[in-house]
């Protein structure tokens, strides 16, 4: 999947089923206190980013940024290296590495004509 | 071969400069794409990824709409626009769609004219009119490809920035789209505007755009 979801060939649905489960995969983890889990989905920007602004290991940062439960997947929408997951009180942003998808943004809320603002987020 | 590559040049050369330019900006757009991707923090992607990007569908197909529009619009234009003095004009006198024996078409048609200018109906006006059709035909398939490409890209786009994707329908009122498309129309009909005015008063010996060297400004019509 890593390998499909780096080259595009997979299928829109495909891809937006591969990223709509690391989004409940990240979020799944946070609610069952597995920091290290849920760090393992998140993006490198996004990782080091919750380090510098916590000044703590992500795996014991993360727990602390009151992400919500994974809630039903309500959306999924993929453009190129883009995916964003909406889940019944959560919106998550994430793009493609050479590992698959992993986490830029989470726990972000609309904001009317401009970005979601984001609880956790990478840059 | 040599006499097939000869009186074959002019699009034999234009098609594999055409290539050229395009294997050229592929790789340059990659480049570009890819600069983007990492001040975004993410890896860069290979050619075969970028090559069937919506971003480079979308640099590509909009380009070509314009040059198809502007082809379409020079060649529906010239049938009742004249330029007096210019090469890429017919004579002031010739306004219009001509008559059928001035054409060659229907009974007027020599041994060697294609069958459907011998034709009547609607074969003598669809070939009568193929040139103009066929392009504009592309323009418009060209610019729904640009739409088509050009909203996944702009979503890609709005996605990296954290805001939500927008329909097609959406997209066609987005400032984006018809940033794309105008600043491709108003180079295009320049370049006509150029060509009709310059080539009045300017002269290159030898071309098929220009008049003869020694015709006079006021020469309409003459190409050399």
């Amino acid at each position: 999947m890593a390998a499909s979801a780096l080259t595009g060939c997979a299928s829109v649905d495909e891809r937006g089923d591969a990223a709509a489960a690391v989004a409940v995969r990240l979020l799944t983890a946070v609610q069952g206190d597995d920091g290290a889990g849920a760090c393992a989905v998140l993006a490198p920007e996004t990782r080091a980013e919750l380090i510098d602004s916590a000044g703590r290991p992500c795996a014991e940062a993360i727990l602390d940024e009151n992400l919500p439960g994974p809630g039903p997947i309500e959306a999924t929408a993929v453009y190129g290296q883009w995916a964003q997951v909406r889940l019944a009180g959560d919106t998550l942003f994430l793009a493609v590495f050479p590992e698959g998808w992993r986490v830029v943004a989470a726990g972000c809320t609309p904001r009317p004509d401009r970005p979601y603002d984001c609880v956790l987020q990478g840059g | 071969m040599k006499s097939f590559l000869r009186d074959n040049s002019l699009g034999l050369v234009f098609g594999l400069l055409f290539l050229l330019v395009l294997a050229g900006q592929a790789i340059a757009g990659q480049a570009d794409f890819n600069d983007r991707q990492l001040t975004d923090g993410l890896p860069p992607v290979p050619l075969g990824r970028y090559l069937t990007s919506a971003s480079f569908a979308a640099d590509v197909a909009e380009n070509w709409q314009s040059e198809y529009l502007q082809f379409f619009l020079f060649i529906y234009g010239t049938v009742w626009l004249v330029q007096k003095g210019s090469p890429e004009s017919k004579s002031l006198d010739e306004i219009g769609r001509e008559s059928d024996e001035k054409q060659k078409v229907g009974r007027y048609a020599g041994p060697d004219a294609p069958a459907w200018a011998r034709a009547g109906g609607l074969r003598r006006t669809l070939f009568s009119n193929s040139l103009g059709l066929v392009m504009g035909l592309i323009f418009v398939a060209s610019w729904y490809a640009q739409s088509v490409a050009g909203v996944a890209a702009f979503n890609e786009g709005q996605l990296g920035d954290l805001q939500d994707p927008v329909s097609w329908s959406q997209y066609l009122a987005e400032p984006d789209f018809w940033n794309r498309t105008l600043q491709n129309w108003q180079s295009e009909l320049l370049a006509v505007a150029s060509m009709a005015i310059l080539a009045i008063f300017l002269r290159q010996r030898g071309s098929s755009q220009s008049k003869p060297v020694g015709s006079a400004h006021s020469a309409t019509g003459v190409e050399g």
